[in-house]
């Protein structure tokens, strides 16, 4: 019999070599590599940096210093942040009431409406799937003068003055009202386009074993696609917050001029840039303040999002 | 009671104005607490069937009913039936637990803590007490399936319906479950209809078979009877493993006439197939037997082309020696005889052992003989 000899071969030697030269070249692909993203994080992080320093700089300061160095001694002041959070202070409150509602009913809607014409089979339901489609292919412009003119057909101030009287009420609630109902109905083509995705990737004979358990249709949603929809949850309320907390348009176009005590936080930073003085300090940490909301809901539920993305 | 009937069932689909016919007029009984298992190739309308019965899927024309009265029209929600699907169906986001109770919460108005004593009950039953507060994911294959099975039998319903339950499951443990569901099934007496596309598993649990094909059924009978005496050339091929042998011959003057052979019969297999000429020769591969008793008359010289130890037996593959198509035989001879390839042997078909069928139709005109005794009811 002549098998190899054990141990290692002329032709294991120079595999090893080769192996080791490989390491060699990923190292320096990998130096490479990083090199490129420190790169990329840098240019995309700059503006950021700059604007937290100036944040953070008297006027004074901030004309004498590159924007993105960080202040130093008397040149250091939290005097922007305090007028930013004044001047936006009513602003948040009123954005706050305006896109919780808005995004829980939006994905909320979304999600019962896809449920209905996704899981559940019933006659002529693509027509109706078509025009939800149809609908987040319709520009913000084109239905911004109808937008205007419906909510001075229907005064809703007027129509719900018994509420103002009671406790905790204000009148421009109304207005806020408006923007809700707006948001909701603009979000709910996309949320139910989300929903339906989702939900078509569901096992069809979990949802039949469900109806041969005696489920009815309400309790199949209620307790099997609803708790299955959490990922797919995270995913439409991050993206419906920040699209409504971040909407200047509707505001400006559905409230009345100015704003006025309805104005939400975008309307309000629109406004404290305004002055005849521009202010950078402050109107960087007015910018921060406006965008720390929506970094917190990133953050709580950032794990579920790359959930229902990755699905 | 709980018998359930398929009178006249028929399922079609509409397709651009094309019917397509799934379930063509199927009758069926299943008899209360029989285990009925309908079988066939895919494609050939069993779930579809199945499904019927469950509810998800509509009846186009005909009737079932559960004891007397028809089922036809009512959702899947009422009619107290219970089904395990192929995969499983389990509620991902559901504990073990929360899985078997769901059932039970949904259908009946039980008290919770009977719900929870019954489900602990079955799951105790089940071997699956300590895997309770699990979820689904956190299970292996076989573990799921009992817990599957688990959820149905908890609902104690009136019929079981099973859809290729154990066909995700590797080969051990599909022998062992399919005895065990046996068991469980016997055990408690419910009128259960399983769907498989397996004769082996056909052969083995049912109590009766149904075997479907192309949306009809072409029999229904016990094991043994469709083994032994299949209605038609398709029955013939599909139960049994090896297929039984077919060969086409030609009915000359009393004699059955091959591309290779010819084959003497004798006057009462010649009754059964009067007004029959163009026919096929049907013989199971344990019938025939090599180097048999000199028997001139129905012995061929015959060579071994490939052999296939199992074991326990032999699967041989013979050619006819003067066979110009080289149509092979399979025989199944003792694992413990030894053929080589290549080999010599002369082949000798029983005439007792022979099944013969309409070339046309399928029909079977003449099926084996049997000792009467050989094939009554086993001894449980």
């Amino acid at each position: 019999m002549s098998s190899p000899p054990a141990g290692p071969t002329p032709e294991s030697n120079t595999r090893r070599e080769r192996l080791a030269r490989a390491a060699r070249n990923a190292d320096r692909t990998r130096i490479a590599l990083y090199a490129v993203l420190g790169a990329l994080v840098g240019f995309y992080l700059a503006p950021l940096e700059a604007g937290l320093m100036t944040a953070f700089k008297t006027t004074d300061a901030f004309n004498r210093s590159v924007p993105f160095l960080p202040p130093i001694a008397e040149g250091f002041t939290l005097e922007p942040w305090r007028v930013a959070f004044r001047e936006l202070w009513n602003g948040l409150i009123n954005s706050l009431l305006l896109a919780v509602p808005a995004t829980v009913l939006s994905a909320g809607l979304g999600s019962i409406a896809a449920y209905g014409l996704t899981t559940i089979d019933w006659k002529y339901q693509m027509p109706i799937v078509a025009l939800f489609v149809a609908g987040i292919f319709i520009p913000y412009q084109a239905v911004l003068v109808p937008l205007s003119r419906l909510f001075a057909i229907v005064d809703t101030q007027s129509l719900l003055s018994v509420l103002w009287g009671l406790p905790l009420m204000e009148e421009h609630y109304a207005s806020i009202l408006n923007l809700i109902v707006t948001h909701v109905a603009y979000g709910i083509p996309i949320t139910f386009l989300l929903f339906r995705a989702y939900y078509q990737s569901f096992s069809n004979e979990m949802i039949e074993a469900a109806k041969l358990d005696g489920a009815s249709v309400f309790s199949i949603y209620r307790n099997i696609v609803l708790p299955l929809s959490k990922p797919m949850f995270a995913v439409t309320l991050i993206y419906q917050f920040t699209q409504i907390w971040n909407d200047l348009l509707f505001a400006l176009v559905i409230l009345p001029s100015g704003g006025g005590a309805a104005a939400p936080v975008t309307v309000a930073l629109n406004a404290l840039s305004g002055g005849i003085v521009q202010s950078f300090n402050t109107q960087m940490a007015g910018a921060f303040v406006a965008a720390l909301p929506t970094l917190i809901v990133y953050v709580l539920f950032g794990e579920q999002f790359a959930k229902g993305v990755a699905s | 009671m709980a018998e359930l009937t398929l009178d006249g069932v028929t399922k079609w689909f509409d397709d651009g104005g094309d019917r397509i016919v799934a379930v063509d007029d199927a009758d069926v009984e299943i008899e209360d607490g029989e285990f009925l298992v309908l079988v066939g190739p895919s494609g050939c309308g069993k779930s579809t069937t199945l499904r019927m019965v469950a509810g998800l899927e509509t009846v186009s024309q005909g009737d079932i009913r559960l004891g007397d009265h028809s089922i036809t029209d009512e959702p899947p929600t009422t009619r107290d039936i219970a089904m395990v699907f192929q995969s499983y169906a389990l509620y991902p986001h559901m504990t073990v637990r929360e899985n078997m109770s769901f059932g039970l919460e949904e259908s009946t108005d039980m008290p919770d803590d009977e719900i929870r004593s019954r489900v602990a009950e079955t799951a105790e039953m089940m071997g699956i007490a300590d895997l309770l507060d699990r979820k689904p994911r956190e299970l292996s294959g076989g573990q799921q399936q009992r817990v599957a099975l688990g959820r149905a039998i908890v609902r104690d319903p009136e019929v079981f319906l099973m859809d290729e339950p154990l066909s995700n499951l590797d080969a051990k443990l599909r022998a062992q479950m399919r005895t065990e569901l046996q068991r469980i099934q016997e055990d408690l007496d419910v009128t259960t209809m399983y769907v498989t596309h397996d004769q082996t598993e056909a052969m083995t649990m049912g109590d009766r078979i149904a075997i479907l094909d192309d949306g009809r059924l072409q029999q229904v009978g016990t094991p043994l009877e469709c083994y032994h005496e299949p209605a038609n050339q398709f029955v013939a091929g599909f139960i049994g493993e090896p297929s039984m042998n077919f060969l086409d011959v030609e009915l000359a003057g009393g004699s059955l006439v091959g591309d290779a052979f010819e084959y003497p019969l004798s006057e009462e297999t010649l009754a059964d197939l009067e007004g029959h000429d163009s026919l096929v020769v049907g013989i199971r591969p344990e019938d025939i037997e090599l180097d048999g008793a000199a028997d001139a008359s129905h012995s061929y010289p015959t060579t071994v082309d490939v052999v296939e130890p199992m074991g326990n037996e032999n699967n041989v593959y013979l050619t006819f020696d003067d066979d110009a198509s080289a149509q092979t035989v399979v025989v199944t001879v003792s694992g413990m005889r030894k053929v080589d390839a290549g080999q010599q042997v002369a082949a000798r078909i029983p005439e007792e052992a022979i099944h013969v069928f309409d070339r046309e139709t399928g029909r079977a005109l003449h099926n084996r003989t049997l000792d009467r005794a050989e094939v009554t009811e086993p001894n449980v």
